[in-house]
């Protein structure tokens, strides 16, 4: 991760690899109360992030910034690693808390048995 | 290290060997989790029923990456831990599933019997002009501001459609009491209509007290009634918020809630505070004033951000920050009296401390997903306007209707609690979906309110970064969390507001 900083912007240059565009987009959208937000691709294996601040500041501490970024974007990579491995069991559940709920009624109407398939018809 | 296959390999569709589905060089398989740093050194994991634990910063690190060893005697209880409140499992499929799904199903079953509290504003006037106040009107126009008896049969009509075989009737104002006799016109009319539908009904009366007679103390102890008015503190605070012309608000509701006490019980009667610019400085004081007046609960609220409140910027709009510190600084002298000897229990925090600590649901409106508008409460406003919330009918007061369902006598049940409206409203009512919520690891304590975010953001969604309602109830959440990971005796303190226990 490289970064470059002047005045009210940082630039920050990303490995695609490392970080997919998915962590990137929920990790940075707690940076959008603060910072103007650009995501840009510089290649198939690199994105380029662009922090413009929304208010001028007379100092930016941009070091704690840097930091509380990298600290962040490991933070949102570990949520979505667990996010997609137990995505399947996560849905099992959800599933399974209502599935059971449905009271299963006895049709209302009679059935009609016009060709004569009814089972209990049928002698054993 | 952590393996980044199984997000990078995503998007093809080939089929994949059969090492990729092992859990990576783990001897268990995670289940759904998420985590939030609460201090330097301590971070919270919380599973998908709200279970959490308070673990070492790294933790989460470590269960991901598979160090986390049954083998290592460091290791030990945390993998215990870790096995028993459902984290990671030693099976694909955890044999016990099924509980953990009927957990789930436990969390959300407050949805289950549907709109419970049904508001009745009986009517806008009120006799006070607080400088906060939404909705209220000083006049003695009755027929313009009071809720006329067609439109009050026809919203116990409504009621009584409610799937909900346990109901609440509460009557708002403005200020109430100033429509008693409609009030009892609306209790005796669902009586009766309660014992046709097999019904319960707790009725609940909204009142600043300064009107309350001997007349109305005996027919709400007839009906079992229960009384829920205002308190905001000492009388410096209270009468400043509170301006009743040629009188002092603070006196006749201490005056109201002696004499409720009397006739009614304690059990019937509660108080709630609104927090205002001028409260901000006083937290403690409005603490002690609670325990002067044998309160054994306290509700602090933020002030809502509706109606007239929005409009007068200077007297009320202030920072999120600024609760908060007045919010901690009320809870550590409750929790201080607590440790004292005398029980009383803030009812934000016991709302939060219930869902992280048991494993049932809390009928909060407000702290709820989905969200409790329509599915728990509606308001019936004085026209005959429906509404999704209380909240709701105060953006109206502004000329925002976003949120008006239908008209009491013109619409079905099904047209209101069904239409398109709500149908639409269903989109952004649960913080399992929306963005910030998605990967919080508070969604199970938290809850989500549109309306909240339609009035102070102008849209549905709501934007997490800049939202004081996320802001708020992350930090107290965070704080109380790390109240009770800090001293246990406090942690048994927050156990007994929850059980009543001592």
């Amino acid at each position: 991760m490289e970064t470059h900083q002047n005045d009210d912007v940082l630039n920050v240059t990303i490995d695609a690899e490392i970080y997919p565009e998915v962590v990137l987009l929920k990790c940075l959208y707690w940076y959008t109360n603060n910072f103007e937000v650009e995501i840009g691709k510089l290649n198939n294996l690199q994105y380029k992030i662009t922090l413009k601040a929304l208010h001028q500041t007379e100092t930016l501490d941009w070091d704690n910034i840097v930091l509380k970024l990298k600290q962040d974007l490991i933070d949102f990579k570990l949520r979505q690693f667990i996010t997609n491995e137990t995505q399947t069991i996560r849905e099992l559940i959800i599933a399974k808390a209502f599935a059971y709920y449905d009271h299963e009624k006895d049709p209302i109407s009679e059935i009609s048995d016009p060709v004569g398939f009814s089972p209990q018809s049928i002698k054993v | 290290m952590i393996p980044t296959s199984a997000i990078t390999n995503m998007q093809s569709r080939k089929f994949k060997e059969v090492e990729h589905y092992q859990s990576p060089s783990r001897d268990y398989f995670l289940l759904p989790f998420k985590f939030h740093r609460i201090s330097v050194e301590k971070e919270v994991i919380v599973n998908e029923v709200g279970d959490f634990l308070v673990v070492p910063t790294g933790t989460t690190t470590r269960i991901v990456a598979g160090e986390i060893n049954s083998g290592s005697v460091s290791d030990q209880e945390l993998y215990a831990d870790l096995i028993a409140n459902f984290f990671i499992s030693e099976s694909a499929l955890p044999d016990l599933i099924e509980v953990l799904a009927t957990r789930y199903r436990t969390k959300k079953s407050f949805l289950d019997y549907f709109t419970s509290l049904h508001i009745f504003v009986m009517s806008l006037r009120c006799e006070h002009t607080c400088h906060y106040c939404q909705v209220s009107r000083v006049t003695s126009d009755k027929n313009k501001y009071d809720m006329s008896r067609l439109h009050i049969e026809a919203g116990i009509r409504l009621m009584m459609k409610s799937p909900n075989p346990h109901v609440t009737m509460e009557f708002q104002g403005g200020e109430a009491l100033l429509a008693f006799e409609n009030i009892v016109y609306a209790v005796e009319k669902a009586k009766i209509e309660a014992e046709k539908y097999e019904k319960k009904i707790t009725y609940v009366v909204c009142t600043n007290l300064a009107l309350l007679t001997d007349e109305m103390l005996l027919y709400f102890h007839e009906n079992k009634m229960l009384i829920s008015t205002s308190l905001d503190g000492p009388s410096f605070i209270h009468n400043k918020n509170r301006h009743k012309p040629n009188a002092s608000s603070h006196q006749l509701a201490v005056e109201g809630i002696k004499r409720c006490r009397e006739i009614l019980g304690s059990e019937h009667v509660s108080a709630l505070v609104t927090t205002t610019t001028l409260s901000l400085e006083y937290p403690e004081e409005i603490v002690d004033e609670y325990v002067a007046l044998a309160f054994r609960n306290i509700f602090l609220r933020p002030i809502s951000p509706y109606g007239f409140a929005t409009r007068n910027k200077d007297r009320n709009k202030y920072e999120a920050e600024k609760f908060l510190e007045f919010y901690k600084k009320a809870l550590g002298r409750i929790i201080q009296y607590n440790m004292d000897g005398y029980f009383i229990r803030e009812d934000y925090a016991s709302i939060i401390l219930k869902k992280l600590l048991t494993p049932f649901p809390v009928g909060y409106v407000d702290l709820q997903s989905p969200a409790g508008l329509v599915n728990n409460v509606i308001v019936f406003n004085y026209d005959g306007a429906v509404y999704a919330s209380d909240e709701a009918r105060m953006l109206a007061e502004m000329n925002d209707f976003t949120f008006k369902l239908g008209t009491l006598g013109e619409n079905t049940y099904e047209e209101i609690f069904y239409g398109n409206k709500v149908a639409a409203l269903s989109e952004v009512m649960t913080n399992e979906s929306l963005p910030g919520c998605s990967e919080c690891a508070f969604q199970a304590y938290c809850g989500v309110d549109p309306v909240f975010n339609h009035a102070t953001q102008g849209d549905l969604i709501g934007h997490r970064p800049t939202s004081s309602f996320c802001q708020r109830n992350m930090e107290i959440i965070r704080y109380l969390i790390a109240l009770m990971d800090k001293d246990k005796k406090i942690e048994k303190i927050f156990r007994s507001w929850i059980t009543g226990k001592s």
